[in-house]
C-alpha cells in the first residue's frame, strides 16, 4: 500500500485533488464547471502541458531551457512570415518552422554539451536572441509587430487543421441539442453549442504526455534520460551516450514549444512579438510541482502533466472564485512552495537521499 | 599454472614532464585476486586507467589473453571483458537498482515493432544476481540511494560480472566503508574470484588486502617493488614497502603498532 | 506521516482564506468585467481600475478588472473566454489585437453578453465584433492631431519613444504623428523597452547621435518619465519640443515646468467609467447612446492644470 502510494507523481496527485476540492467548494456554481468553464481551464492546462512535457524530459536529463517562451514567439512569427508574408502554402510553412525550431533547439543543446556551460546561461542567451529576432523580423519586413491573416492563409490547407482544428463536433452538437451543454442565444451561431469540439491543442497535449511517459519509463532511451541527469559521468562510464541524449532532449523541448506556437497561431490567426512571454518559467513551475528534481535525474511526465493541470486550474479558477487577480501570484508561490516541500519529502523516502 | 589472462609489461606513462608510471610490470591470472597496494599518489589510479583503456601507455605493452592490446577507448576494454568498478561507483543513487544494473546495456523486447525496455527481464535478473551476492532487495525498483555503501559496491561488482567481465578492476572499493560493509565487499570479491574471474583489487589498506589477496604488488612513486605470493610476506612488510621503508618504521613506534 | 497531514491542513487553511472573503464581498447587482491587455507593470491602468470602481459604486454594480499578467494577447483571449464562461451581464474590453480577440468577443456576444470596446481598437472593429459601442481615443487620429499641432509649433525632425512595440495600435500614434508633421516615419520610432533607465539612456544616445531632432513624442508615462529625466540631464529640457500621450504625475510636473509642451489626455477615466454606467442603464432601462464616445484627444497645456494635478494618476 505504502509502496504503491509513494511515487514521484504523489505530490501532483495530492495537489490535483486538493485544488479541485477547493474550487468545487468555493466556485462550483460560478460557471467554472459548466461546459464552457471546463473547456476554458482545460485549454489553458493543455497549453501548459505541451511545454511541460518537453521541459520535464529535459529537466530529468539534467538541463534547463529558458528559451521556451521566446521559442514560442519565434515559431509563431516564422509561420506568419512564411505563410502570410511570403505566402507559401501553410503546410510548407509549418514544416519549415518545425525544422528551424528543432534545429535551434539542437544548437542550444550542442552549445551546452560542447562548452560545458550551464544550460541556464546558454538558453538565457537564446531567450534574448530569439525574442529579439521575433521583434526585429516583422518590424523590418512589415513595419509592425503583429502579423495577422494566418487563418485565412491556412484556409483549405491539409496540415493546419492538425494544429488549429477541432474534433468531435457532431458529439458536441448533439450534446447542445440535447440541452446537456449550453447553446448560443443569438448571432450567427445561434443554436450552436458554446463548446463545439475538442481543440487539437488538447489532443496534442495528450499525445505528447503519452509519448513522453512511455519514452521515459518503458524504453532504453528513457533509462538513458534518467542516467544522464542523475550523474552524467557515471552514465558515460556505463556507455550511455549522454551528449546525444541531452541534445535530443533540447530538440524535443523546442519541438514542444513549436507545437504550442503553431496551435496558438492557427487558433488566433495572428503571430505577435510578445507571445509566450515567461512561458519558460510556467513550464518549469509545472514540472517542479509535478515532482521533478531541478538538478535532474528524477521526475515523471505524468507528474508534470498534473503540475500543468494544477497551474491551469488555479490560474483560471481563482477568477471564477472571485479572487482578486493580483493574488494569483501569491497562490502560485504558496502552491509551488508546498509542492516542493511535499515532493522533497516523497523523494527522500524513495531514493534514500539525505 | 596457465598463462596470465592479462600482462602489463614495463608500462610507462608520462603526462608532459611528469612521470606517473616509470616501468611497471604486473600479470594477473584468471581466478586470482591480485592486490595492488600503494599510498596516495603512488600511481595506482594511472595504472588502472591504463589497464582499462582510459590512458594509452607512453611506453610498454599490454597482453590480454595472449594477444597485444590497443584500446581506443574504455568501451573497447569493456567489450573485451575488462570491467572497472570506480571509486565513484558509476551508480546513480536516484535510479532503481534494476535501472542501474542495466544502464547502458538495457534489455529490449519488441512490441508491435517498437523496442521497449524489458522491465520484467531486468527485474528478474537483478533480483537473481543480487541474491547470488547475498543481498536481499526489497524489490528491483528500490533506489540505489537507499542501499548502503557496501551494497552499492556489490551491485556494481555484480553488474560487471553479469555483463561478462573476465578481469574486474576494483578501485578502492573498501576505502569509505565501515567494518561490516567492508567484510561484505570482501566476501563478494571472494565469490567473484571463485567464478574464475581475475580480480585486480586496488587498496591502500593492508589488512583488507591480506584478507582476500592471492598475490600482492606494491607501487611506490610510479615503480613496482615486486610481486609477492600470499604467505611469503607479512602485513608489516607490505606496510613498510608502501610507505617506502624508513619513515614509517619510526612513525609506527610512536603509534604503538596500530596502523 | 502526521507532519505531512499537518502541513496539508495548514496549507488548506491558508489557501482557503481569501475565498471566504471574496465570497462575502460578492453582493447583488449586475456583474461587469473589464478585460485589459496591459501587463501588471503598466501603472497607467490604475486610473481605469479607479474609474470602474467608482462607477460600480455609484450605480450599485459589481465590477472586476482582469488583465494578462505579462501582457500576452493570447492569454487575454483566454481571459475573455473565461469572463464569458462566468456569465456576467457585460464585458468591457480593449481590442488590442483584432485577429486574436475577435473570436472570443464574438462568442461572448453570441452568448448574450453585452460588450463595449474601450481604449484600443476602432469604431469599425467594435461594430464588426458586435459590440454595443466604442469608447476611446482613435489612435491614429490622435497622433495625427498631435502631429499637426507640433508642425504648427515648428517641429521638423522628431523622435517617437515607443515603450509598447508589441502593440501595433500604440505604434499608430507615431505613424499619425509623422503623417501630421508631413514627414516620413523612417526609423524615428524607437523601441525603448519598458525599463526606465534603459529608456533614459536610449533617448540620450539617440539625441546625441541625431542633433537635428527638435521634437520628441512619448506614448505614455512609461516612456515620458525617463525621457524627462534624460532631457534634464543633457540640458535640453524646455528647449526641445516635447509632446506626450497620456498624463501622470511626472508629466503634469513636466508641463508645469515647461519641459513638456502638452500632454494628450485620452481621459482614461471616462473609458472605464462611461461603459459601466452605460451598461447599467442599458440593462436596467434599455437606454443606450446612439453613437460611439470619443474620450479624447484633449490637449492639456500649462493653463488649467489644477484639476489634472489634483487627480493625476487617480482619475486623470
Amino acid at each position: 500500500m505504502r509502496q504503491a502510494l509513494i511515487r514521484p507523481e504523489l505530490g501532483g496527485i495530492v495537489g490535483t485533488v486538493a485544488v479541485f476540492t477547493l474550487f468545487a467548494l468555493f466556485a462550483f456554481d460560478s460557471g467554472m464547471f459548466n461546459s464552457q468553464g471546463v473547456m476554458n481551464w482545460t485549454i489553458v492546462s493543455a497549453q501548459f502541458m505541451i511545454i511541460a512535457v518537453g521541459a520535464c524530459l529535459l529537466m530529468i536529463s539534467g538541463e534547463f531551457d529558458l528559451s521556451v517562451g521566446s521559442m514560442i514567439g519565434f515559431a509563431g512569427m516564422m509561420i506568419a512570415v512564411f505563410g502570410v508574408v511570403l505566402a507559401w502554402p501553410m503546410w510548407i510553412a509549418i514544416i519549415i518552422t518545425f525544422v528551424i525550431c528543432c534545429a535551434l533547439g539542437a544548437l542550444n543543446g550542442f552549445i551546452v554539451v560542447r562548452t560545458g556551460l550551464p544550460s541556464f546561461i546558454v538558453t538565457l542567451a537564446f531567450l534574448f536572441i530569439l525574442r529579439g529576432f521575433t521583434i526585429y523580423i516583422p518590424q523590418t519586413i512589415e513595419r509592425k509587430t503583429i502579423i495577422g491573416g494566418i487563418r485565412d492563409a491556412a484556409e483549405g490547407d491539409w496540415l493546419a487543421p492538425v494544429f488549429g482544428g477541432k474534433i468531435g463536433q457532431p458529439l458536441f452538437q448533439w450534446l447542445g441539442d440535447a440541452g446537456i451543454i449550453g447553446v448560443f442565444e443569438r448571432g450567427s451561431r445561434a443554436g450552436q453549442p458554446v463548446v463545439d469540439g475538442i481543440p487539437m491543442l488538447i489532443i496534442w497535449a495528450l499525445v505528447l504526455i503519452v509519448f513522453g511517459h512511455i519514452l521515459l519509463t518503458r524504453t532504453r532511451f528513457g533509462n538513458w534520460i534518467f542516467a544522464s541527469g542523475g550523474d552524467a559521468e557515471a552514465a558515460r562510464n556505463s556507455g550511455v551516450p549522454v551528449n546525444k541524449v541531452k541534445i535530443l532532449m533540447f530538440t524535443f523541448t523546442a519541438f514542444c514549444a513549436t507545437v504550442f506556437a503553431v496551435c496558438q497561431v492557427m487558433e488566433f490567426g495572428s503571430a505577435g512579438a510578445d507571445r509566450g512571454l515567461l512561458k519558460e518559467f510556467e513550464a518549469i513551475i509545472a514540472v517542479v510541482i509535478g515532482g521533478a528534481l531541478l538538478t535532474g535525474g528524477y521526475g515523471s511526465v505524468i507528474g508534470a502533466a498534473l503540475g500543468a493541470l494544477i497551474f491551469g486550474v488555479v490560474q483560471q479558477g481563482l477568477f471564477f472564485a472571485g479572487v482578486e487577480s493580483s493574488l494569483f501570484r501569491v497562490f502560485l508561490g504558496v502552491i509551488l512552495l508546498f509542492a516542493v516541500i511535499l515532493n522533497t519529502y516523497i523523494r527522500r523516502i524513495i531514493t534514500g537521499e539525505r | 599454472m596457465a598463462d596470465p589472462i592479462i600482462q602489463m609489461k614495463d608500462i610507462e606513462k608520462h603526462f608532459g614532464s611528469v612521470i606517473a608510471l616509470a616501468g611497471v610490470s604486473v600479470d594477473v591470472f584468471a581466478g586470482e585476486c591480485h592486490c595492488l597496494l600503494g599510498d596516495n599518489g603512488a600511481g595506482k589510479s594511472t595504472f588502472i586507467k591504463t589497464m582499462s583503456g582510459v590512458h594509452k601507455p607512453t611506453h610498454g605493452e599490454i597482453i590480454f589473453e595472449g594477444r597485444p592490446l590497443d584500446f581506443a577507448d574504455p568501451r573497447d576494454a569493456i567489450a573485451a571483458g575488462i570491467a572497472t568498478v570506480h571509486q565513484h561507483l558509476a551508480m546513480i543513487p536516484l535510479m532503481s537498482v534494476s535501472r542501474n544494473f542495466f544502464m547502458g546495456n538495457e534489455p529490449l523486447k519488441k512490441v508491435a515493432g517498437i523496442s521497449f525496455f524489458d522491465h520484467d527481464y531486468a527485474n528478474r535478473v537483478t533480483m537473481e544476481e543480487m541474491r547470488k551476492m547475498g543481498i536481499n532487495l526489497r524489490g528491483p525498483d528500490q533506489a540505489v540511494g537507499t542501499l548502503s555503501g557496501g551494497e552499492r559496491q556489490t551491485v556494481a561488482i555484480a553488474r560487471a560480472v553479469h555483463f561478462g567481465a573476465k578481469v574486474l578492476i576494483l578501485d578502492e572499493p573498501t576505502s569509505a566503508l565501515g567494518v561490516r560493509q567492508t567484510s561484505n565487499v570482501l566476501a563478494t570479491i571472494d565469490k567473484v574470484r571463485k567464478q574464475g574471474i581475475a580480480v585486480v583489487f586496488i587498496t591502500h589498506n593492508v589488512r583488507h588486502a591480506m584478507a582476500v589477496g592471492d598475490r600482492f604488488t606494491v607501487l611506490n612513486r610510479g615503480k613496482t617493488l615486486g610481486t609477492a605470493e600470499r604467505g611469503d610476506i607479512t602485513p608489516e612488510e607490505l606496510q613498510d614497502m608502501m610507505a617506502g621503508g624508513q619513515e614509517m618504521a619510526t612513525l609506527e613506534g610512536s603509534l604503538g603498532g596500530t596502523v | 506521516m502526521t507532519s505531512l497531514m499537518n502541513k496539508l491542513v495548514l496549507a488548506t487553511a491558508i489557501v482557503a482564506a481569501p475565498f471566504m472573503t471574496a465570497q462575502t464581498a460578492a453582493a447583488e447587482g449586475e456583474k461587469y468585467i473589464l478585460v485589459s491587455h496591459a501587463p501588471d507593470s503598466d501603472t497607467w491602468w490604475n486610473t481605469i481600475k479607479n474609474g470602474i470602481a467608482l462607477a460600480g459604486e455609484q450605480v450599485g454594480a459589481d465590477v472586476e478588472y482582469r488583465n494578462p499578467p505579462t501582457g500576452d494577447i493570447a492569454d487575454m483571449a483566454r481571459i475573455i473566454d473565461q469572463a464569458a464562461a462566468s456569465g456576467p451581464d457585460g464585458i468591457i474590453t480593449t481590442l488590442a489585437d483584432f485577429d486574436v480577440l475577435k473570436g472570443p468577443i464574438q462568442n461572448a456576444v453570441d452568448q448574450g453578453i453585452d460588450v463595449i470596446i474601450m481604449n484600443t481598437g476602432t469604431p469599425e472593429q467594435a461594430r464588426e465584433v458586435g459590440a454595443l459601442m466604442y469608447v476611446g481615443q482613435p489612435e491614429y487620429d490622435a497622433g495625427f492631431a498631435a502631429g499637426l499641432r507640433a508642425k504648427g509649433e515648428g517641429v521638423t525632425n522628431f523622435l517617437c519613444v515607443n515603450h509598447a512595440i508589441q502593440q501595433p495600435t500604440v505604434g499608430e500614434r507615431c505613424r499619425g504623428y509623422a503623417d501630421g508633421l508631413g514627414i516620413d516615419l523612417g526609423d524615428a520610432m524607437m523601441d525603448s523597452g519598458t525599463d526606465p533607465s534603459e529608456i533614459k539612456n536610449k533617448v540620450l544616445a539617440y539625441l546625441s547621435a541625431n542633433p537635428d531632432v527638435d521634437g520628441i513624442l512619448t506614448l505614455g508615462p512609461v516612456s515620458a518619465d525617463p525621457t524627462i529625466a534624460a532631457l534634464q540631464e543633457n540640458g535640453m529640457a524646455g528647449d526641445i519640443h516635447f509632446g506626450t500621450f497620456d498624463l501622470g504625475e511626472e508629466i503634469v510636473k513636466g508641463i508645469k515646468a515647461g519641459t513638456i509642451n502638452w500632454g494628450i489626455d485620452q481621459q482614461p477615466f471616462l473609458q472605464a467609467y462611461m461603459p459601466v454606467v452605460i451598461l447599467a442603464n442599458w440593462d436596467r432601462y434599455g437606454v443606450l447612446p446612439g453613437n460611439n464616445i470619443n474620450s479624447g484627444p484633449g490637449f492639456v497645456t500649462k493653463d488649467g492644470l489644477t484639476k489634472v494635478e489634483e487627480f493625476a494618476g487617480e482619475y486623470r
